[in-house]
């Protein structure tokens, strides 16, 4: 396995993440964020990075990131599009504008378009019900969508 | 009517630390300073305010549990809200988060804390950019850091950001997670008050309840407990959302009847339809029919009608919506979130699915009712925590009110065919 | 009852447990059965598979009694029908996805899954959908297969992978019903411990591939012997069929293995069925260059018992041609303690000679403090480690300290040569010059005494490498622990540091706070039992000195010779002279294991006879005229004391046509006029434990299944010599030869299960001296002394301090020992990169 090194501006953040909390172990989720925002995915050679920096198995940051849905192991697009699909948004008609977004970008809901732009995943509620139906954008949440506003969003979207 | 924690929410650079000491902002800290920390733990307790985080424990005597003489200790503001249908959290984060920093301020004065994290869901990230940025000005204040205002009192709190679960809300599995595991829920006891975040004694307290505190230690827990009901006090946000005209968090008194909140704040259903049946805490409690809209909003009232208040969410449907397919989406979620440790909850969630997609195929038979009451007889209270029973509230509710909805889709279908 | 006890009831039985038990394990007391999946007692509660859930009076939830800690009063019911119809309910839901393919899974017979399945199941499934299919069997490592499709996801593995190993190598992967076992990246999930996760799954998911469709569990027989790997002496099951080793089990014994095992004695068996096995008596006339003069030839069709008489014979004769001192015998630290004590007896009784010994470095028997068990580590504030490291050596004991650093407040302490494991654990690490532990040990001894006001030759810390303040936090450290264990490994110990190790622990049995004692931790099976029956030139049995003329003779008769023997490197020095003739070598290889390389070779072909009585073909057997077959561990019979002190029984578990090591012994016993004629391995040991001091209570009913500890051995004070060795300089680097467990030897051979374990040749540098040498790491080095070299892969980590290089033994081949000068003793190697 060709090795992961983190960046010196990570290194950087990392020492800050760090200082928060008394035991080191506390960073995983944050460290994991970082590579995942910074490298659009988790590889293998970055939770052996992770592992050594925080002083655990590899196999055990695999087992924490495996855990939760906002890692991935298959790298994402550059604009990462939540559709949340829950109660609140599934009353007010979530699943034909889901369905409206996968095929104006051509892609299955959990895939990714072919120039790597968007990556598009049903989500469970993003606590924003009351603008429902509601979409997030890397870190922009979309509320009140109509099929004007998706493709108004998305076509501003470069 | 009152407004506690929604008095300012849209006033404009609420964020900014000078705004918000105009407002009487951090005032509360040099009355609360002068008093003993025993002496505001009491007060809470005397104000009646219960944890608007779902489970409506009294906040003051959750405090009072604390492990004596053990320290260091934490404090742990739930900032998860994943909760379907609650997003009353995000608006106070966003729009007004030094009431927040106040209240955790107070909290860890009154239980001589040191070190606070406010949990945040993970896709909150843009949250924690503006928490953070209150934080650093509550520091260059002195609000925050050493010796605060001369009492001796040494605090900081940061923000820490989950990454996608919802069992994260719970408190136990909320530690874990900070802690940089996996967010599974953890054996009680022992509970987080004597064992918590790295085995110490630590609070957790939800957003809302934390921002509650400054309005008590400022006008007194006389003035809070005089709203409300009996055993209901203060106030509550509501996070309105579904069919609704106006879909919104509103600030209610408590006892304020659901009507009202639906009707009048919420402007009513939507497209002139009618309203078939609502959830009123969140999608965790069971669901009532339209027939009980005039139920009071309260801890106690919803409880006597075979609901819970919950997180405060009410969620209205109207008479063009399947119950079985609202049903089946609520079943998905506890499924795609269940953490999978424990048996009922990880095999029930997706055992129910199972069955409830087959309904929705017109493949189901009226014993599937029977089965999945029995399925959910055999999660309830038998699992390692709250999260399976969660699942079955919206079940077993669909099934007691709605059975209709089921049974259309049974016409037709010979017996057997299954 | 006292504080510490509560009382319950349970199904209307009243029971008393202590405060902290678990209601599963109360039930348990009054047999009253509360199926579990995830509960382990060794692992602790989970609470996942909630198959333990009980009604409990005033609680309105059903409990489950795995987590739950009994509390006064309580009142616990098992069987009412809201718990019936909740454990329907909760086993309905586990074997949902499960595939029910019983018939053709390993675990069919000793399952839990299917035992739980009858007692408390509904009689017919509900599920009509397909089942979850997952992959079937799939390697998880070499030697463990995983069924996925089985696993129940009880998390007792991964837990125990957590919680026992602490390692985290085996993990939950996902989330919800995607959960499930697995390791990072799906690399195999190998490391020394891993076997027990087959013990504990309690499905078929996790499965020994060696064993896999070999034999049904029922079809077994099973054996409960000791793991000979160790001196640990793990409790262990052999399952046989038709008189072939099939699998190996852990037996749980709380007071040796706490209920686990290593991988290297689940899998390291290969040697029992091995092509080297030496299966009869036989001339060697290659060996030594033919037969030897004072040696009559085997008949064509000798038998056994004639051979065997005939070598007594020999013996005998040279003996008295030449004096007792020109035979000798070099016995083994791994053979059972009748068959040590049955030699000491032919050399001392039918030959007149001391010249035994077992070892080629320096120990004594006895103690001058208490010696512990290992489970008074688990009681001790601190754990002292002197030049030992229990991964390597005992593993098993790595387990237990680890068990004691997390749950029982334990601190460790590690005063080595090298870096460790067990260093990740520990509280303070001290490291030593490799090969100044004299001056170390001293150093402590001195600080302890200055506190204390005693005397003690004052020992500064300069040529140890250790500063001034360790040396001070260590003593302090010492000094106000409430109990301390000490553990120290004699056979990596050089020169004379075990007399330091033992002025250490007179001392701290002075600190008037303190309770102490020691765990002398050498790896070899029956180390401690070697010394124990007098494999020793200067002590007979039980730790008398040869010196006690008086207890010698009341024990042993008037002509008990009480004149100091050779030791093993001596005895071999005067094969080198000639003056040693005979040699008997019993389980042992002084070629490849003794310090000297080829001139052990010389001196052992100077030999008018050699024989050797071994299981397997060895180096030094091919320089043998006369070869005795030994059978070998799973054949043995006999018993073995581990370094806690505990004697305990090796089984049978296989037959073989050969006859045992003791009855060997025993013929040439007899052919030398003794007339005890023992019928059977027990008889040995009942003639122990009328002679040797310590052992009287050892019995075959004492013994027992679980063993039973002998009284420690007292070291009288003389023996703790006061003065102070000095560290003498050479050219080079320090050699220092360390462990490793899964060694490439004659016992994990080439067709073990373990192979994937082996490594090539390392050796150890510091990043000062590799600088020095224009060293890096990975480079190809040479280590040389006069007359051998090794080469080895250039490790520059600083497992040791500068001027050190260490070498971990990690084969036969590697002759690591031919370093080493034939007296022993310090060793500097010329390192250069090639
Ligand atoms: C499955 C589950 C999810 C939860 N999610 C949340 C949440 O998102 N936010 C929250 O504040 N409390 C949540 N809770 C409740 C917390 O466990 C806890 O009771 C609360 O944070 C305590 O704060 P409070 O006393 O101020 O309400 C959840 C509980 C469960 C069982
Ligand atoms: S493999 Fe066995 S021990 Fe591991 S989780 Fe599955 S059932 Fe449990
Ligand atoms: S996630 Fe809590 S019981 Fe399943």
């Amino acid at each position: 396995m060709a090795g992961f090194t983190f960046s010196e501006k990570q290194e950087k953040e990392i020492d800050r993440i760090v200082a928060k909390y008394p035991f080191k172990k506390s960073a995983m989720l944050p460290l994991l964020t970082l590579v995942q925002r910074d490298e659009r995915v988790v590889s293998p050679e970055a939770m052996v990075a992770i592992s050594e920096r925080l002083d655990c198995s590899p196999a055990y940051v695999q087992s924490v990131m495996s855990f939760y849905t906002m890692y991935h192991t298959e790298k994402v697009g550059k604009y990462m599009i939540l559709f949340c699909i829950n109660i609140s948004c599934q009353l007010n008609g979530c699943d034909k504008l889901l369905e409206y977004t996968a095929q104006k970008l051509d892609i299955k809901v959990g895939g990714t378009t072919a120039d790597d732009k968007f990556t598009l995943h049903r989500e469970e509620c993003l606590a924003d019900c009351t603008n429902a139906p509601m979409m997030r954008i890397n870190d922009t949440f979309y509320g009140e969508l109509t099929e004007q506003r998706i493709d108004q969003i998305l076509d501003s979207l470069s | 009517m009152t407004q506690i924690l929604f008095k300012n929410i849209d006033m404009k650079d609420l964020t900014d630390i000078e705004v918000y000491e105009k407002q009487g902002g951090y005032q509360s800290l040099k009355k609360a300073f002068a008093q003993k920390p025993e002496e505001i733990v009491a007060m809470v307790k005397a104000s009646g305010l219960r944890g608007r985080g779902g489970a409506g424990f009294p906040t003051g005597l959750k405090w009072s549990f604390l492990a004596k003489d053990v320290f260091p200790r934490y404090l742990c503001c739930n900032a998860d809200e994943s909760e379907p249908g609650t997003c009353k959290d995000r608006e106070l984060l966003l729009k007004n988060p030094h009431m927040l920093i106040e209240g955790m301020i107070l909290c860890s004065y009154a239980c001589s804390i040191e070190t606070g994290y406010i949990y945040m869901r993970g896709e909150f990230h843009d949250l924690s950019f503006i928490m953070d940025k209150a934080l650093d000005e509550a520091r260059a204040k002195g609000y925050l850091g050493k010796n605060i205002q001369g009492t001796g009192l040494n605090l900081d709190i940061h923000t820490h950001l989950g990454a996608g679960a919802y069992i994260c809300g719970e408190e136990s599995a909320l530690l874990n997670s900070l802690e940089g595991g996996r967010g599974e829920p953890r054996m009680k006891p022992p509970f987080p008050a004597v064992e918590g975040l790295y085995a110490k004694p630590t609070v957790i307290n939800n957003v809302e309840t934390l921002c509650v505190v400054p309005y008590i230690v400022n006008e007194g827990a006389e003035k809070y407990a005089a709203l409300g009901t009996e055993k209901s006090k203060g106030t509550k946000l509501v996070s309105v959302s579904g069919n609704v005209k106006r879909p919104g968090n509103y600030e209610i008194v408590m006892g304020t009847s659901t009507r009202e909140i639906i009707y009048d704040l919420a402007g009513g259903i939507r497209d002139d339809n009618n309203l078939k049946a609502f959830i009123p805490g969140g999608s965790s409690v069971p669901m009532l029919p339209a027939d009980q809209v005039d139920v009071a909003y309260d801890y106690e009232s919803l409880a006597a009608a075979g609901t819970m208040l919950g997180s405060g969410a009410l969620i209205v449907i109207d008479d063009k919506v399947d119950i079985v397919e609202t049903t089946l989406r609520l079943i998905s979620f506890y499924m795609h979130e269940s953490c999978g440790k424990c048996v009922p909850c990880r095999e029930g969630t997706r055992w129910l699915h199972q069955i409830v997609e087959r309904i929705l195929q017109h493949k189901g038979t009226l014993e599937h009712l029977t089965k999945m009451e029995d399925i959910c007889d055999n999660m309830s209270f038998k699992t390692f925590c709250p999260l399976a029973d969660a699942c079955v509230a919206p079940v077993v509710s669909s099934i007691k009110h709605f059975r209709s909805d089921y049974e259309k889709y049974f016409k037709n279908i010979p017996t057997g065919s299954v | 009852m006292s504080d510490n006890e509560i009382t319950l009831t349970i199904d209307g039985k009243s029971v008393t447990v202590p405060k902290g038990t678990k209601v599963v394990d109360a039930a348990k007391q009054v047999n009253v059965d509360i199926p579990v999946f995830c509960y382990h007692e060794k692992i602790g509660p989970l609470g996942c598979c909630r198959m333990c859930l009980v009604e409990v009076e005033k609680m309105p939830k059903l409990m489950t009694a795995c987590t739950m800690t009994v509390m006064p009063d309580m009142v616990v019911k098992t069987t009412t029908e809201k718990v019936e119809k909740a454990q329907n309910g909760v086993l309905e839901f586990t074997l949902l996805n499960h595939p029910l393919d019983c018939p053709v899974c390993d675990k069919g017979g000793e399952c839990p899954l299917q035992d739980n399945t009858f007692k408390f199941g509904a009689p017919e499934t509900r599920m009509e959908f397909d089942r979850h299919h997952n992959a079937k069997a799939t390697p998880l490592s070499p030697v463990i297969t995983i069924d996925r499709e089985r696993c129940i996801a009880c998390q007792r593995c991964t837990a125990y992978s957590e919680r026992i190993e602490q390692s985290r190598d085996l993990v939950m992967l996902n989330r919800g019903f995607k959960n499930e076992v697995g390791t990072f990246n799906n690399q195999s999930y190998d490391t020394r411990f891993s076997g027990n996760v087959i013990d504990i799954c309690p499905v078929g998911a996790l499965t020994n591939t060696e064993f896999r469709f070999k034999a049904r569990t029922w079809d077994l027989s099973n054996t409960e012997t000791l793991c000979a790997n160790c001196a640990c002496n793990c409790n262990i099951t052999m399952g046989t069929r038709l008189n072939e080793l099939m699998r190996i089990e852990a037996r749980p014994n709380d007071a040796v293995d706490d209920g686990w095992i290593c991988d290297k004695g689940r899998w390291g068996h290969s040697f029992v069925k091995s092509k080297n096995k030496i299966l009869t008596a036989r001339e060697n006339s290659r060996g030594n260059g033919g037969r030897p003069t004072s040696f009559p030839a085997f008949p064509h069709d000798c038998s056994l018992p004639e051979a065997v008489s005939k070598v007594a014979q020999a013996f005998k004769k040279i003996a008295t041609e030449h004096g007792p001192q020109s035979v000798g015998f070099i016995g083994s630290p791994y053979a059972s303690n009748e068959d040590g004590y049955l030699y000491q007896k032919l050399f001392r009784q039918g030959l007149g000679s001391n010249n035994i010994d077992h070892k080629t470095y320096q120990d004594t028997p006895g103690l001058p403090v208490n010696h512990y068990g290992v489970e008074q580590i688990e009681s001790s504030n601190v754990v002292l480690l002197i030049a030992s490291d229990p991964t390597e050596e005992l593993p098993i004991l790595d387990l237990r300290i680890k068990k004691a650093v997390t749950n029982c407040g334990t601190r460790l302490v590690s005063l080595n040569d090298q870096k460790i494991e067990l260093d990740k654990q520990a509280s303070l690490s001290v490291r030593y010059n490799v090969g100044s532990e004299t001056l170390a040990l001293d150093a402590l001894t001195y600080g302890l005494a200055q506190e204390l006001g005693e005397s003690a030759s004052a020992q500064g810390v300069d040529a140890t490498g250790i500063s001034a303040e360790t040396m001070k936090t260590l003593v302090e450290t010492v000094r106000s622990s409430m109990k301390i264990c000490v553990v120290y490994n004699p056979a990596a110990l050089s020169g004379g540091a075990v007399s330091a190790v033992k002025r250490l622990l007179a001392m701290i049995a002075k600190v008037p706070t303190l309770e102490c004692g020691a765990i002398p931790a050498a790896p070899m099976t029956n180390a401690v039992g070697a010394m124990d029956m007098g494999l020793l030139p200067d002590f007979y049995p039980g730790g008398v000195s040869i010196g006690d003329q008086e207890e010698i003779q009341k024990q042993w008769g008037e002509t008990a010779p009480t004149e100091k023997g050779l030791s093993a490197l001596e005895m071999i020095a005067r094969a080198e002279a000639g003056e040693l003739k005979a040699l008997l070598v019993h389980r042992s290889n002084p070629v490849l294991d003794f310090p000297g390389g080829s001139k052990v070779i010389t001196a052992l072909k100077k030999l008018d006879l050699l024989v050797v009585h071994d299981m397997l073909e060895t180096e030094t057997a091919e320089l043998a005229h006369i070869v005795l077959p030994s059978n070998g561990p799973a054949y043995d019979e006999g018993t073995t004391t581990n370094i806690g002190g505990r004697v305990q029984a090796r089984k049978q578990a296989l037959t073989s046509e050969l006859k045992p090591d003791w009855e060997i012994i025993s013929l040439m016993l007899n052919a030398l006029g003794d007339e005890t004629s023992y019928q059977r391995a027990s008889e040995v040991t009942d003639e122990i434990a009328q002679k040797v001091p310590g052992y009287q209570k050892i019995g075959r009913r004492s013994v027992g299944k679980a063993g039973c500890n002998r009284e420690p051995i007292t070291s009288i004070d003389e023996q703790v010599s006061t003065e102070s060795a000095q560290v003498g300089a050479g050219e080079g680097l320090r050699l220092r030869v360390a462990s490793f467990l899964f060694t490439h030897d004659k016992i994990l051979d080439a067709s073990s299960k373990l192979a994937h374990h082996f490594q090539p040749s390392t050796a150890h540098l510091h990043e000062e001296d590799a600088k020095k040498l224009g060293i890096q790491d990975g480079n190809a080095i040479l280590l040389s002394v006069s007359n051998a070299r090794l080469e080895a892969t250039a490790k520059v980590d600083n497992r040791c301090q500068p001027g050190g290089v260490l070498v971990p033994k990690v084969s036969d081949e590697q002759e690591v020992n031919s370093l080493i000068g034939l007296q022993g003793g310090p060793t500097w190697v010329e390192v250069r990169k090639v």
